[in-house]
């Protein structure tokens, strides 16, 4: 009677391999409770030649967003009737090993029935799910029910969050925009950091320009040649300056500072509009842009008492009436 | 009219794109459309840093590849080689955004 029971039970476990395997994956935290290092050694290593065959049932169900809520439904009752399977289905493969487990196997004995209707049931629907999740499938029991109307995304590498819940109906183009943009990284060797400028003849051109007060370039006024937006953005940046030099010191210092930040943000920026904009893009800061301007000449020391101390009205007409004539 | 737009926004690209790496600029909208557009939404005063700018510029660019994928996939199906506004307003409404279908009818 013994000797038979043993190959009944051997030749069940055979029939239900994928469940098996499947219950497997999600007992391996409950088995290691009792702390029975052999039995889960064993686990361990029929789990491997079982993952074939699940990829053999990941390609007989392909399923659409529609089912995938679907076998979602099912799975939640389903895995408290799977967990349910797990202990009669560890008593039947180490049913020789221990000795007080003998009691446990006649109680798997009992419920043979039942878990043979359960088992059936469950079975395509449990693959069905698999093809979504088959790397996350412990992480996915773990985190408990889910969210209505949202699919758990696959975690990322680069980002230690944890997993993030998207709209349903985005969750293909998420997975598809991620496939690009890794494809793209791998064909171009996109590299993340930004250029400062696009052509290095305009940037040269940009640095050997003579700058003014605060880094602006000096001969805006020779440009306005061109359209009418120009022309107000050079009215703009004079009324700055008069309203710069006619306030006090220290405010004069803080809209400095103001004007280098501006100036760095413009050093960065891409260009895409007209040549004059695009060439005061390009901008650097004021020390270097003074640097050259002290090389010696009458009107770069007027700059320098522009640095000096604050300016009325008529000092800023003469300076400008300077630079006008030594143009 | 965005289609127009559209079209003479490629062939500048195209035509800055044989001396820098065209992928680049391909890659993204336009950093001064961006910020000026930003600063729209602003106080006149209001001033922008960098990093806000290229935030910004990559969420919108990212946006635009979301939505142009799932027309393209859409197109691509039904052995089509032209987008229309009908496929991107189709996109939209199987992303879920289905607020924006209303006020682009009037410009697809």
């Amino acid at each position: 009677m013994a000797m038979q029971t043993v190959y009944l039970k051997e030749h069940e476990g055979l029939v239900y391999n994928s469940v098996g395997q499947l219950s497997s994956v999600t007992s391996a935290p409950w088995w290691s409770a009792l702390g029975s290092q052999p039995v889960y050694g064993e686990y361990c290593g029929q789990i491997k030649p079982f993952s074939f065959e699940i990829s053999n049932y990941v390609d007989q169900f392909p399923a659409g967003k529609q089912a995938v809520r679907g076998v979602e439904q099912l799975l939640d009752k389903g895995h408290t009737t799977t967990q349910f399977t797990i202990f009669p289905d560890d008593c039947k493969m180490s049913g020789d090993a221990e000795n007080p487990q003998a009691t446990l196997s006649l109680q798997s004995s009992l419920a043979e029935p039942h878990n043979r209707f359960e088992i059936g049931f469950n079975q395509p629907m449990i693959c069905a799910k698999y093809p979504y999740m088959d790397q996350f499938y412990g992480l996915f029991s773990a985190f408990g029910p889910q969210i209505s109307g949202r699919i758990m995304l696959p975690i990322n590498l680069t980002s230690d969050d944890g997993p993030t819940y998207v709209n349903a109906k985005q969750y293909h183009g998420i997975i598809r925009r991620r496939l690009s943009r890794a494809k793209a990284v791998l064909e171009n060797k996109m590299i993340k950091r930004r250029k400062p400028y696009m052509h290095e003849s305009r940037h040269l051109h940009a640095l050997r320009r003579p700058r003014g007060c605060g880094g602006r370039f000096l001969n805006t006024k020779g440009s306005t040649n061109g359209n009418g937006r120009n022309e107000s953005k050079v009215n703009k940046t004079g009324g700055r300056q008069l309203q710069s030099s006619a306030s006090q010191s220290s405010e004069v210092l803080h809209s400095e500072v103001g004007t280098l930040n501006s100036s760095k943000e413009t050093n960065r920026s891409s260009p895409n509009i007209s040549g004059s904009e695009v060439t005061s893009m390009y901008s650097r800061e004021g020390f270097d842009g003074f640097s050259v301007n002290r090389l010696g000449s009458s009107v770069h020391s007027l700059v320098d008492m522009v640095l000096s101390r604050p300016l009325n009205g008529l000092q800023q007409y003469q300076v400008t009436a300077a630079t006008l004539k030594f143009d | 009219m965005a289609d127009s737009d559209n079209d003479s926004g490629g062939a500048h690209n195209s035509g800055k794109g044989g001396k820098v790496l065209p992928r680049e600029l391909d890659r993204f909208l336009p950093i001064a459309n961006v910020s000026r557009i930003m600063k729209k939404a602003l106080l006149a005063n209001a001033k922008i840093l960098k990093y806000a700018k290229e935030t910004v510029q990559e969420c919108v660019s990212e946006f635009i590849s979301f939505i142009i994928d799932e027309a393209s996939d859409k197109c691509q199906r039904e052995k089509r080689k032209v987008i229309n506004g009908d496929d991107l307003l189709w996109a939209m409404t199987t992303l879920g955004f289905e607020d924006y279908v209303e006020p682009l009818k009037g410009y697809l």
